[in-house]
């Protein structure tokens, strides 16, 4: 169903996403796995179509995202990292702008939406504008909004981020039930106790590279580890996971140093 | 097209209900404009009326030296003879406005027909006393015409040989010609202004806005190519600013039927008949759609509200100042190029109609060059929104 190849993503002198290559397939939820920063995102947003790829391809149920990057989105219901609403319209109202703009309308819309309020439990809040919502209220407007159209293939990018334990209940039943229902979930995190629980696979992203492809139980198996978390350590050295840490946060603040100084410039030339 | 109309149905209710938009879109034009305008030829003409209405205050020094001068200005209309001591500190209080010197001998010589030399004081930095200056010299010329006609006829002379030509001045402007003049300084000027002012927090609010709330990513990645998005976002955008040029156009119509401006006794008409308002309501409208594709392009690079409004303003700035400087020059004849300059050209075609004049070619020539810098400025927002450093730049 989702059949990424050899997939580059250069930012300027920053290699975000290298050389990454995976399948997923329908009724699996596949874990995208790594650290804050790994490439995780990037590698979502070219799938996505959103962000074009340096070199590589990838392919949703056939279609490929440079040739036919609308049909892509299509079949996508991609909940982003980011869950902004607009918040001068109301919840139900979010959620049918975005069913119209996926070519949704009319009653089967209204009935698509209705569902969802009471899938995700929304009904409180759903004829409320988004701009008095709690993070966890929007997030559950967002996820409803990433899946207004059924898409066949989700992708959840840290879906339970801001979430109270109950929220996220119901966003893993969903996840699962739409696994159930024979969809692909790509759940995204970095929570990987989170993910042991929930994926039959996992790819883990490292520094931009994929370092494991396999099945949750293979890769505890190969390396006689507990837990993924402690499988990643294994993999990547703990030492190495330590010094990469230390690195990207003196990154960090390296490029904060250079906005700032960036901001200073532009203050004097006006 | 239906995923544009989406988009812009979208914006359009999005925008109705912002407060900011409605502020800057639809109340201050329909309500701002109105007031400057008809509120400063009213003031102006409160001025007129002042002056003309208060009498010249004027002190004739030592007291009692010159009485028949004295009487003849007492016997000439607004003007007010005073007994003071302080010349310069009576012209600053305001007790009179300009004081005459005269000479001990001011009447002796006066009755023996000689030339007498007097000084009139005035300071031409206190506004009243400059504007009775005139008064002054107006009654004192009269005075001298009249002793000089008395002279003569006692010599046996007729007075209007001295006289070679007596000339009157005629205003042959139309009321509407001088209407015109007066609006054709603010109403243009006014008009390109609202053209952007009336776009801007909508064109901010689609684009920077859409950052600020993190709407965009979810935005894009729904199926509709960026183009498309673009266009439902440009339309509202458009669609706003030019429904706030017609709020303004309407209700300064109606505000120069309730007040129609009088200038004294010469009449004034603001000459918004059916073919002005139509050309400014068309040129209005083009205006606002070419801004609207700069708007956008220059608002999507910011992050934020502010930071759009920092974009922006300096481009405000630019659009603005040439149209407020062209405004001020008078009697400019603008060449066929200057109808090239976008928001100047609109400015002049405005100001022709307001005088009751139409020259096609002009008008043709400016909606011709808006038209295409509207095209350009849309094809430029497109291309724009399909950069992704653009729309994901941290």
């Amino acid at each position: 169903m989702l059949n990424v190849q050899h997939l580059r993503k250069v930012f300027g002198t920053v290699t975000a996403v290298d050389d990454v290559s995976f399948e997923a397939h329908a009724g699996e939820i596949f874990g995208l796995l790594g650290p804050n920063g790994a490439g995780k995102t990037t590698t979502i947003r070219v799938i996505a179509t959103i962000l074009g790829p340096t070199s590589g391809t990838a392919s949703v149920l056939g279609h490929d995202i440079v040739a036919e990057p609308e049909a892509v989105r299509k079949n996508l219901g991609v909940l982003t990292a980011e869950i902004g609403l607009y918040d001068r319209f109301t919840a139900r109202e979010n959620l049918r702008y975005f069913g119209n703009l996926y070519g949704l309308g009319g009653d089967a819309l209204e009935h698509r939406i209705d569902e969802l309020v009471r899938i995700l439990d929304m009904t409180r809040f759903a004829d409320r504008r988004a701009g008095t919502f709690s993070t966890g209220m929007k997030q559950k407007v967002a996820i409803a909004r990433s899946i207004v159209h059924d898409p066949p293939i989700v992708i959840f990018d840290e879906p339970t981020a801001g979430l109270d334990v109950l929220a996220s209940q119901t966003v893993i039943a969903y996840m699962k039930d739409a696994k159930a229902k024979g969809k692909l979930v790509v759940l995204s995190t970095h929570d990987m106790a989170h993910a042991q629980a929930l994926c039959d696979r996992v790819a883990i992203i490292h520094r931009s590279k994929l370092i494991a492809l396999d099945t949750t139980a293979t890769i505890l198996q190969q390396t006689h580890a507990q837990t993924l978390e402690d499988a990643f350590l294994h993999i990547v050295g703990e030492s190495a996971a330590k010094l990469d840490e230390q690195a990207r946060e003196e990154q960090h603040l390296a490029q904060v140093a250079k906005k700032k100084r960036r901001g200073f410039g532009l203050r004097f030339r006006l | 097209m239906n995923t544009i109309l989406t988009v812009f149905k979208k914006e359009i209710i999005d925008s109705i209900r912002d407060k900011r938009t409605l502020w800057t879109a639809v109340l201050m034009p329909i309500f701002l404009m109105p007031a400057i305008l008809v509120g400063s030829l009213k003031f102006q003409e409160y001025q007129l009326k002042q002056t003309e209405a208060k009498p010249a205050l004027v002190a004739v020094q030592p007291a009692g030296k010159a009485p028949t001068l004295v009487d003849f200005l007492k016997s000439q209309p607004k003007f007010e003879i005073k007994d003071i001591t302080d010349i310069p500190a009576s012209i600053d209080a305001g007790t009179i406005n300009v004081a005459l010197e005269v000479p001990e001998n001011f009447e002796s010589e006066l009755h023996a027909n000689r030339a007498v030399k007097i000084q009139v004081k005035q300071k031409s930095s206190n506004i009243d006393s400059a504007t009775a200056l005139s008064k002054v010299q107006a009654a004192l010329a009269l005075f001298n015409q009249q002793r000089v006609e008395v002279a003569l006829e006692q010599k046996g002379i007729n007075p209007e040989t001295l006289v070679a030509i007596v000339p009157t001045t005629v205003d042959i402007a139309t009321a509407e010609e001088r209407g015109g003049f007066i609006a054709g300084f603010l109403l243009p000027m006014f008009i390109v202004l609202f053209a952007i002012v009336g776009g801007m927090y909508i064109a901010i609010d689609v684009s920077a806005g859409e950052k600020e709330r993190k709407t965009l990513e979810a935005l894009v990645l729904a199926p509709i190519s960026r183009l498309r998005l673009v266009m439902g976002k440009y339309f509202a955008v458009a669609a706003t600013a030019s429904a706030s040029i017609i709020m303004s156009l309407t209700s300064l119509t109606i505000a120069f039927n309730l007040f129609p401006p009088t200038f004294g006794s010469e009449a004034v008409s603001i000459n918004l008949t059916a073919p002005t308002l139509a050309i400014m309501l068309v040129i209005g409208v083009i205006l606002s759609v070419m801004f609207a594709g700069l708007l956008l392009s220059v608002a999507i690079f910011a992050k934020s509200y502010k930071e759009a409004v920092n974009y922006i303003s300096p481009f405000y700035l630019l659009a603005i100042l040439p149209v407020a400087i062209f405004a001020q020059i008078p009697g400019l004849k603008p060449t066929l190029a200057m109808f090239l300059i976008p928001g100047v050209n609109a400015t002049f075609v405005m100001k022709d109609a307001l005088i009751g004049e139409y020259d096609l070619t002009k008008i043709l020539v400016t909606l011709g060059s808006l038209l295409v810098y509207a095209t350009i400025a849309i094809l430029a927002a497109g291309k724009i929104y399909s950069k992704e450093s653009i729309l994901f730049r941290d």
